[in-house]
């Protein structure tokens, strides 16, 4: 049985001032079905690079990254789009949700330009807030929201759609500790019914109460590979 | 992603920026305007210039008067019989009519009858050539015969003139029936300006009525032109004419004898020249609406662009959120084409209501000048519109909005599309 995520000789530079700056240097990565992987490292170690180009935002300079069977190498844009729609859910430290929609708006949204029809987004955005504990608040901006609630929205909506990964950018790094706990809460709930998570933290606490496995990296390589402490 | 939720998705993102909105369709409404105003002035003139000119004569004829007094003007050159045999010559000249109005005409009755009539002696051989139609009866032989033009018996119906007093009875049948007419005399020998004319009556027998032609052929009636120069007691050898009428083969020759016959020192009119000449003044002026609406719309253009590239820099981490949602660029790009085609369609909608109303107003000014000066003329069948603005005129002043709007938003639009997803969301 194939793995969800399979990456293997990732690089990743960027051209500074005309030398090539190594962000990722051959990360070979593979996440299996129903499984948490935290990305742990110090600031600037290129946690977010990766999970941006297994995500499909950003590129890789060479190496293969293969979600659910599909080579994101081939894709173009348009293709790495439905890419984005059909897989992956993401979630923000600063949330991202857009403030002028609502809770429900905002949650449908993926569905919208996967062309779902409103009946179809309205039931699937509604049982997706009621899943994490947003029922009451279907029609609230993200202004009438505590932060802890935004990131609820924001999990809604990645998780909508069904992707087959759910991609987690420091998804406490903007909480206090217990708001921040009652979200892991939520993903490990998640994580019970099958969704598996790719998860950057610097807080070691955070990936300790959740991860399968700790993949610690350092200047873009990766250094060790730790068994978690749950399940 | 459904055309419902696209427009859902462009309705909210504009109902954001109201004023913004309203600021940038404003420069689309003006181009509009200008522009549905200058095509409606080109149909309307179209439609109703034509029809009116019908009224003056016809398309083959031209009107040539004797030439024009006054400072710097030639003498004029009289309308002989010799003149008429040199234009008879002209290349294209078909026919050549002298016309003679008779000038000391009084009232015209028939039975309890009366009404006041133009009467023009006319040679009767080229005024059938001139392509005047009887409808019953025959032309005039004597001086004793008259032949009326096709609104005559009308005017006897409808009381025109001084005694008018039995307007709404039926039309006479005239054919066959005498008139008299009354003719005034002054006396020609006495220095005296208040002296009296003499009057006298004559009897003449109308032996034919025209078909219906232009408005004064209608309104007129004919003699012969011997009769005619009898009448105003002038003998034929030495005549002059005010007018005559040069009937050309085809309308497109008539600018070229036009033009023979005023370097010649004539005085001409035709249908055709003024028709020209009303189609150059509205040409100006439609050309000065076309430029202020190509202005127009060029800066309305400019400023769609604009409020565009303002309001999705504003935006930019939005789009970056779209995107890693699942929106293509393709989405984004359709999102923002319709924010600026729905702007182009606001103001080209508001464009075309000010535009009918303007048209409604203009007309109603340019209605009212016209009966001011028509007004105790009679006549008064002036009912044009200048500016017309037909369904498809106004379909299309939308559609062209909307295009206008589209083609601004084009490279606003495909820099949001190309946008980085990482860059946009990052910005702040
Ligand atoms: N667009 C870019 N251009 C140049 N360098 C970049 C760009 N994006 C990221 N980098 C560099 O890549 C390196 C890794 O960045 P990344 O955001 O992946 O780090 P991180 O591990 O997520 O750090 P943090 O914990 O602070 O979020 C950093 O040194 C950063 O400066
Ligand atoms: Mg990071």
């Amino acid at each position: 049985m194939t793995n969800a995520v399979e990456v293997s000789g990732l690089t990743r530079e960027y051209i500074m001032g005309g030398q090539p700056l190594q962000v990722l240097r051959g990360v070979d990565l593979s996440i299996e079905h129903g499984e948490i992987v935290c990305v742990m490292g110090p600031s600037g170690s290129g946690k977010s690079t990766l999970l941006n180009i297994v995500g499909g935002l950003d590129r890789p300079t060479a190496g293969a990254v293969v979600v659910e069977g599909e080579d994101l190498a081939v894709m173009d844009d348009e293709r790495l789009a439905v890419y984005r729609r059909r897989q992956v859910g993401f979630v923000f430290q600063s949330f991202n949700l857009i403030p002028t929609m609502t809770a429900r708006r905002n949650v449908e949204l993926p569905l919208l330009f996967a062309g779902a029809s409103a009946a179809e987004r309205g039931e699937r955005a509604a049982a997706a807030l009621e899943s994490v504990g947003l029922g009451a608040r279907i029609d609230h901006r993200p202004t009438e929201l505590s932060g802890g609630e935004q990131q609820r929205v924001a999990i809604a909506r990645a998780v909508v759609g069904e992707p087959a990964i759910m991609l987690a950018d420091e998804p406490t790094g903007n909480l206090d500790t217990t708001t921040g706990g009652e979200i892991l809460a939520l993903i490990r709930e998640m994580n019970a019914a099958g969704r598996t998570f790719l998860i950057t933290t610097h807080d070691r606490a955070v990936a300790e109460s959740v991860a399968d496995r700790i993949v610690h990296i350092v200047d873009g390589a990766i250094e060790r590979i730790e068994q978690g402490g749950t399940s | 992603m459904r055309f419902r939720d696209l427009a859902y998705l462009v309705v909210s993102n504009l109902a954001r920026m109201k004023l913004r909105l309203v600021l940038t369709s404003l420069g689309v409404v003006i181009g509009t305007s200008a522009i549905v105003l200058m095509l409606s002035l080109g149909i309307g003139l179209q439609r109703n210039i034509t029809a009116e000119l019908g009224q003056i004569g016809a398309a083959t004829h031209i009107n040539v008067m004797g030439g024009v007094f006054g400072p710097g003007m030639n003498e004029p050159k009289p309308l002989d019989d010799r003149a008429i045999r040199e234009m008879e010559s002209l290349e294209h000249v078909d026919a050549v009519m002298p016309a003679v109005s008779v000038t000391n005409i009084g009232d015209v009755s028939y039975k309890r009858y009366t009404t006041f009539l133009m009467v023009q002696g006319v040679p009767m051989e080229p005024f059938q050539r001139l392509g005047y139609e009887i409808e019953a009866g025959r032309l005039p032989r004597n001086d004793k015969e008259i032949l009326l033009g096709a609104a005559v018996p009308a005017s006897f119906a409808a009381g025109f003139g001084p005694q008018g007093a039995v307007g709404g009875s039926p039309t006479p049948d005239l054919i066959g029936k005498r008139l008299d007419v009354t003719f005034f005399e002054y006396p020609s020998d006495t220095a005296d300006p208040m002296a009296m004319p003499t009057e006298s009556t004559r009897r003449l027998t109308v032996v034919g009525l025209l078909a219906p032609s232009d408005m004064q052929t209608d309104q007129s009636a004919f003699v012969t032109l011997e009769a005619a120069l009898e009448f105003n007691g002038v003998t034929q050898r030495r005549a002059t004419y005010e007018s005559v009428i040069v009937k050309v083969d085809l309308p497109a020759s008539v600018a070229d004898v036009e033009k023979v016959l005023t370097d010649q020192g004539y005085y001409t009119f035709s249908a055709r020249s003024i028709q020209q000449s009303l189609n150059a003044t509205f040409l100006i002026v439609q050309a000065v609406l076309g430029a202020l609406g190509a202005i127009a719309m060029l800066v309305a253009a400019l400023g769609i662009a604009n409020t565009m590239t303002m309001s999705i820099y504003e935006r930019t981490r939005e789009i970056g959120i779209m995107k890693a949602v699942g929106a293509s660029n393709r989405q984004i790009k359709r999102v923002f084409l319709g924010e600026a085609a729905i702007i182009g369609v606001l103001g080209g909608s508001g464009g075309l209501l000010f535009s009918i109303s303007g048209a409604a107003l203009a007309n109603l000014f340019v209605a009212s000048m016209i009966e001011a000066q028509t007004s105790g003329a009679g006549g008064g069948a002036t009912q044009s519109s200048f500016f017309h603005i037909p369904p498809s005129l106004a379909l299309f002043a939308i559609a062209f909005a909307a295009g206008v709007g589209l083609l601004s938003g084009v490279l606003p639009a495909m820099r949001a599309a190309n946008l980085d997803p990482l860059t946009a969301l990052r910005h702040e």
